[in-house]
């Protein structure tokens, strides 16, 4: 596998303030990449930083196997972007917003455009300003601007942002559709787990300009193993039942009402028969995968992946 | 180069700037016709003008004072609000040498600044000249010679004008400010434009060319850095 995306203990620092530090991230050829992380994490400032808006302090930035410099802009044309949110010259309308970028890019492909705006789904508002857009309909267009030069690798800054949940849908499809048939490659961000669990190939998770991990998807579904919830309000007694009848040591108190049993061996049913019998009270049982969340979450906590 | 240019004039839409600087020939050419009209009615002695040749380097000043403010508007538009709104961040990602792009930009506003003196020069004498011979206001003593001086004078003041043009900018991009840059311009204006009895700034001959050079200045170290400064606001 050939990476197209590589940084090197990348560093930003900011009047004394370490925006990002030491963060090595590899984004292979033809993958998804799910750059994931609460708001104020980073992932903006990589980003600039990818696309040379912001220099980096320390560490470097190979795309496409070769390094950036202050001065690289040729590779910029392999690459369609949004960084924070997607700009326009508001005043002028989406076409001529979009036929600008074709010009700028040097791409001289007619269809290009409407292909463009077909593939995000507008349609007959091209002659509006954008101004009068809405944020939805913008992050539309920016996709639309990002793509429409068929860039090699595409990177989203949080492109999901003031969409409604069809249109999440439409453009998560989007991406796999790009991504499968068209061989791009997307770094995408944001700070909602669900998108990301949804649409990613890799992971990388960054907290407080560090990044925490980068793993990929395969690997967390296989870490994530079946648990089974029991709900009741006698959590203690389940635990002793677990414990001395069952002899499960492998579960966890999540708090007065939740127990988690993580051990594999046995049954929903026998647990039930167990507890059943000795008298204790449930309210609910249920088995339950782990999400993406859960990970996420006792990574950000600070911990590793818990039992 | 010449794309580059043509880009950031169909994305500003420079004809309507056009448009406007035509409106201000006719302000500048009808001021000067009724200012000098009016003087012969209340038969003042010390009238500004009392030959043609006098009026000329006014006419010459009128018109590069309006278009030096004209170009901070142009400075604010074409390079202060693209950073302002951060729609240079749409421009700095495309494959194109960032240095070439705002050298374009800042070709475009001396650009303006220079044919648009000129073509006003042109313009309000041609009107005045024909004003003049209807009603007669001031003698005309015009002759080739003189007519050649101003003309070379004019196109050196241009010149000098249209680096000049670029002061604003250093002011401007500090905080990305478009009254700043506007009111700088003013500034300069008033400072180096204006004259007491018939004496100004300007007729020193080193204080433009210094001016010129200062905008120059200006515009390479804008140029220069743009390469190096973060774009993170």
């Amino acid at each position: 596998m050939t990476y197209i995306l590589r940084t090197n203990h990348l560093t930003k620092t900011i009047q004394g303030k370490e925006l990002v530090s030491n963060v090595s991230l590899n984004i292979r050829k033809g993958e998804i990449y799910g750059f994931l992380g609460p708001n104020g994490a980073g992932k903006t400032t990589i980003m600039k930083m990818i696309s040379n808006l912001v220099k980096p302090t320390q560490g470097e930035i190979e795309l496409f196997g070769e390094k950036l410099t202050n001065t690289s802009f040729q590779v910029l044309g392999r690459m369609g972007l949004i960084i924070e949110y997607p700009i326009f010259y508001d005043k002028l309308t989406a076409r001529e917003n979009l036929e600008l970028h074709c010009e700028y890019m040097g791409y001289h492909d007619k269809n290009a455009i409407d292909e463009a705006l077909n593939l995000v789904n507008l349609k007959g508002i091209e002659g509006k300003a954008v101004k009068d857009f809405s944020l939805g309909m913008k992050q539309r267009l920016g996709i639309a601007r990002a793509i429409s030069t068929k860039p090699e690798l595409l990177i989203l800054d949080e492109p999901i942002n003031g969409l409604d949940p069809l249109g999440i849908k439409e453009l998560r499809d989007l991406f796999k559709m790009l991504c499968k048939e068209f061989g791009i490659t997307i770094f995408i961000s944001s700070h909602i787990l669900g998108e990301i669990e949804l649409i990613a190939d890799t992971i990388g998770v960054i907290n407080h300009g560090k990044l925490i991990k980068e793993v990929s998807m395969d690997e967390i579904t296989d870490q994530n193993m079946e648990y089974i919830e029991v709900m009741s309000n006698d959590c203690k007694r389940i635990a002793y039942v677990l414990e001395h009848h069952l002899s499960i040591n492998n579960f966890k108190v999540i708090d007065e009402q939740f127990i988690r049993i993580y051990d594999t061996q046995i049954s929903q049913s026998e647990i039930t028969k167990a507890l059943v019998l000795n008298d204790v009270n449930i309210e609910s049982i249920q088995t339950k995968r782990s999400s993406l969340e859960d990970y996420f979450l006792s990574l950000l906590n600070g911990g590793g992946i818990h039992a | 180069m010449l794309k580059l240019i043509g880009l950031e004039m169909k994305k500003f839409k420079i004809r309507g700037y056009f448009r406007t600087a035509l409106i201000i020939y006719l302000i500048i050419a009808a001021f000067m016709c009724l200012v000098t009209w009016g003087q012969t009615f209340e038969g003042e002695t010390q009238s500004p003008a009392q030959s043609y040749s006098e009026l000329l380097p006014m006419m010459d000043t009128l018109a590069r004072v309006t278009f030096i403010v004209f170009a901070s508007v142009l400075l604010s538009r074409f390079v202060i609000d693209e950073f302002k709104t951060k729609s240079i961040t749409v421009l700095f990602m495309y494959p194109i040498n960032r240095k070439k792009l705002i050298f374009a930009k800042l070709l475009i506003v001396m650009g303006f600044t220079f044919i648009n003196i000129i073509l006003s020069n042109v313009f309000i004498n041609v009107v005045y000249f024909v004003f003049n011979s209807f009603l007669h206001v001031v003698p005309n003593d015009l002759t080739l010679s003189v007519l050649l001086k101003h003309s070379l004078s004019v196109f050196m003041n241009t010149i000098a004008a249209s680096c000049m043009s670029l002061i604003p900018l250093y002011i401007g991009m500090r905080k990305y400010s478009v009254p700043a840059t506007i009111i700088t311009s003013l500034l300069i204006v008033s400072v180096f434009g204006s004259q007491i009895n018939g004496f100004s700034l300007n007729s020193i001959i080193i204080i433009p060319v210094i001016l010129a050079a200062v905008g120059l200045v200006i515009a390479y170290i804008s140029i220069k850095n743009v390469e190096n400064v973060d774009l993170i606001k």
